[in-house]
């Protein structure tokens, strides 16, 4: 039997970059918060290392005992036997994801919010792409901005404003929502490549912007600036200079003395009474099983992990999962069509550009084929992708660079006096795509691949796509064109085919108003579960063209805010 | 992995603190006399096992197969030293060892089967052959083509991947020694913060030659050649 614990306010599942974030609004509003963490603290004296092996080969950063037993399936079609794929694409500790990510920190565009209105005000119907299960979101960009504000200035992003109150900045990105104030801090500092990338891009008639990042870019709340020293790209920061919720959020709820941090504790099940509410937890450490009774629950693991034990917490109210009953569990479920899905562009220059340090982060964006910032007409997509040239090179990865037709083999002396000349010269772009859902994929549970403790894992259907590979495409042309404005000798780019497992994994607990075509209403909660809700990036119905973090950072914030003001009736 | 925070559920702050690092510079000797930027950045009684004190996994006569075949994928010429002075084959036991054990008998069976192949097509071990016919037998081996060498092309790029990785890696792992692959494609080593004049475009960077293990661990301690059997 299960051994049960003193009853507490709020139990929070799992604590990296939304959980992690969750918990200060709560505490902060003074509710006792316990905070299940599967994996533990991470030492930054042993854990963080200047060192490609440690950290890009054998991935030591990136890692945890609870994801490698659970790394879901993945199948394109319904009539294949999906496979277990060989790791999982995120880690458990205390901050978890938002140790090693490169904190590439971005406000969606506002068109993000409301692609189908959007497209057919603009379009038309058959704008809309074929297959696609797209729907508005229940909020909008003003409805989050200043949820967006309290991420950039509580976890602390470095970046510049391109429109504050609807005044435009050229410096930077023009096509972003209006905000209110400018960024904590300034960007990250450039660097010569950077500046002349930069340039290269406005010489086209692009608009160039340093992207935003939650790094410090100088002292900020007690932890110093980057030192900018390229082992961001899953490393930890040895500095604390990188704003993952660890060093941040965690530790400021902490300090309200609300915040409890139970590590190494693996929940199991999320418990429920008869009248279906949600009661609290169960989890087992220490190969002792224990249930954690609640007022209200926060589901806040990764969107994979959100999904499963959502389907594995069966009931009699609840008989096929909880947020279930409608069948919309694990639907509108899709990976962000990024490098993960083969999309991308690189280049080779005649020059040195000297991009071994720095940071993923430290970087160049263009917004101008993203989004809705271009029209559409007779092209056959909507969306596009940003376009990402940054710094960080690691010596192995420049080594084993693509040969451009100008090495005979990957081998052998002329191919070594092509990387003497050339492994410095090269470099990639992120090409981040507007995506989207699509009924022809999902997650559910596997019928044949179970966890050391019979738990099914989860299983990923994920069926071909028409529009993102065509966005993708068009954006990576575009990216071959900036290189070439700067003087690149060779390029590549591609749309790519899409993603198996994904670090932005989106959807499968999609927000929305209606219970029929969605899993949680409004405020991120569960729609027949009133104290239930779920954090990350499972509640969001589209990918923009950036990294996902801050808004499912600011979003839940948004509901653990909304959980304490509304405290009497969602816990009624 | 090394983990540390409360053994129980706990509220404790982890307490590593850092230094406020000085940024590194470009010039070796201040470096050398004592610049944050060398000093390691692990502590390494924490850390796993020394490479040095880990068990070889080929035999003689396959590590020779495996020296040869390394220094065909980065021979010694004038652009520079080759897989073999470099330690990479150190490395790549070294790794299968203490990390890819399970790819051991794969590449063990496949540097058998390219030795095999060389008698076969030349009368002779691999090792002993001319660079020409090495070089005609990888060729085959990348392409799939050797007979009775089913898995030929995937052991080959196995292979190819854990030579680079010697050749590039820390040197704290037994390979890139005296930082010959560094040298060759101009990284300058392994620093814990940046100046502006250290992205710099324009030409080569001065090469710092340095390890994120310290001075100690870089490698240049016990030379060039690969252990002894």
């Amino acid at each position: 039997m299960a051994i049960e614990l003193p009853e507490t306010d709020v139990v929070v599942v799992g604590l990296g970059a939304a959980g992690g974030v969750a918990v200060l609004p709560l505490t902060r509003a003074g509710l006792k918060v316990i905070g299940l963490e599967a994996g533990t603290w991470m030492n930054p004296a042993a854990d963080y290392r200047a060192d490609e092996i440690h950290n890009n080969v054998r991935a030591l950063v990136t890692t945890g005992t609870k994801v490698a037993r659970e790394v879901p399936t993945f199948r394109n079609t319904p009539d294949q036997v999906a496979r277990q794929l060989p790791r999982h694409p995120m880690m458990n500790a205390v901050g978890g994801t938002s140790i090693h990510y490169h904190a590439q920190s971005w406000r969606l565009n506002p068109w993000d919010f409301r692609v189908r209105s959007a497209t057919l005000e603009r379009y038309g119907a058959s704008y809309l792409p074929e297959g696609s299960t797209v729907e508005d979101w229940p909020l909008g960009y003003d409805d989050l901005e200043p949820y967006y504000d309290h991420i950039e200035y509580e976890v602390g992003v470095s970046g510049k404003a391109g429109n504050l109150r609807g005044v435009i900045d050229p410096q930077g990105n023009v096509f972003e929502g209006p905000r209110q104030r400018e960024y904590p801090m300034p960007p990250l500092r450039s660097c010569d490549y950077l500046d002349h990338m930069m340039e290269a891009g406005r010489a086209i008639g692009f608009h160039p912007y340093r992207g935003p990042a939650a790094i410090n870019s100088q002292a900020y709340e007690g932890r110093p600036g980057c030192a900018l020293h390229g082992w961001c790209d899953r490393g930890g920061c040895h500095i604390r200079a990188k704003s993952s919720t660890d060093v941040t959020t965690i530790p400021k709820a902490q300090a309200t003395g609300n915040l409890t941090v139970t590590d190494n504790a693996n929940v199991r099940r999320i418990v429920t009474d008869n009248s279906g509410k949600a009661i609290g937890v169960t989890y087992l450490r220490g190969g002792e099983e224990y249930f954690q009774p609640a007022r209200a629950v926060m589901l806040g693991t990764y969107t994979y992990e959100n999904i499963r034990l959502l389907l594995l917490s069966r009931s009699a109210r609840h008989a096929n999962g909880l947020g279930n009953n409608r069948g919309q569990l694990g639907r509108h479920y899709f990976g962000h069509w990024d490098a993960q899905a083969g999309a991308g562009a690189s280049a080779l220059f005649p020059f040195d550009l000297n991009i071994w340090y720095g940071a993923i982060a430290q970087g160049v964006m263009v917004d101008d084929w993203a989004d809705d910032n271009f029209d559409h007409a007779g092209l056959g997509f909507i969306g596009g992708a940003s376009l990402h040239t940054y710094t960080e090179k690691h010596p192995i990865g420049a080594a084993a660079m693509g040969l451009y037709g100008r090495a005979p083999r990957r081998w052998g002396s002329a191919w070594k006096q092509f990387i003497r000349e050339n492994a410095g010269r090269w470099t990639s772009a992120y090409i981040q795509t507007n995506t989207f859902p699509y009924a022809n994929t999902w997650a559910d549970l596997d019928p044949n691949v179970n966890d050391p403790f019979g738990d099914p894992v989860l299983r990923i259907t994920s069926g071909p796509k028409q529009n993102e590979p065509k966005a993708a495409a068009h954006a990576a042309d575009k990216m071959q064109q900036w290189f070439r404005a700067g003087g690149a000798i060779e390029t590549t780019g591609q749309g790519g085919n899409g993603p198996a497992l994904s670090t932005h994994a989106h959807g499968g607990t999609r927000m929305g108003l209606d219970p029929g075509t969605s899993v949680v209403d409004a405020f991120g909660f569960v729609h027949d579960v009133p104290n239930l809700g779920v954090l990350g990036g499972s509640v969001m119905g589209t990918a923009g063209a950036r990294n996902p973090t801050q808004t499912l950072q600011a979003l839940a914030w948004r509901s653990a805010e909304h959980l304490a003001a509304e405290w009497n009736v969602r816990t009624a | 992995m090394s983990k540390s925070g409360p053994a129980g559920g706990g509220t404790v702050i982890p307490q590593t603190e850092f230094p406020h690092l000085p940024h590194a510079v470009l010039d070796r000797r201040r470096l050398l006399a004592g610049s944050a930027a060398l000093l390691p950045l692990v502590n390494l009684s924490c850390s796993t096992t020394p490479p040095s004190q880990m068990p070889l996994v080929f035999t003689p006569a396959e590590r020779a197969v495996l020296d040869a075949f390394a220094e065909r994928i980065i021979p010694a010429d004038e652009a520079g030293p080759g897989a073999a002075a470099s330690g990479v084959a150190r490395y790549i036991e070294r790794s299968l060892a203490e990390w890819n054990q399970a790819d051991i008998p794969s590449l063990r069976n496949g540097l058998q089967k390219l030795d095999a192949a060389a008698r076969a097509q030349h009368g002779q071990g691999f090792a002993n052959l001319p660079a020409a016919q090495q070089d005609e037998l990888m060729l085959a081996m990348e392409d799939g083509g050797l007979a009775g060498f089913g898995d030929a092309q995937p052991v080959f790029n196995r292979l190819h991947r854990l030579v680079l990785e010697g050749m590039f890696s820390d040197p704290y792992y037994g390979g890139n020694a005296n930082y010959a692959g560094w040298d060759l494609i101009g990284y300058p080593g392994a620093v814990l913060g940046s100046t502006e004049e250290m992205q710099q475009m324009g030409g080569r960077l001065p090469m710092l030659h340095t390890s994120a293990y310290g001075a100690e661990h870089d490698g240049d301690d016990d030379g060039a050649t690969h252990d002894g059997h």
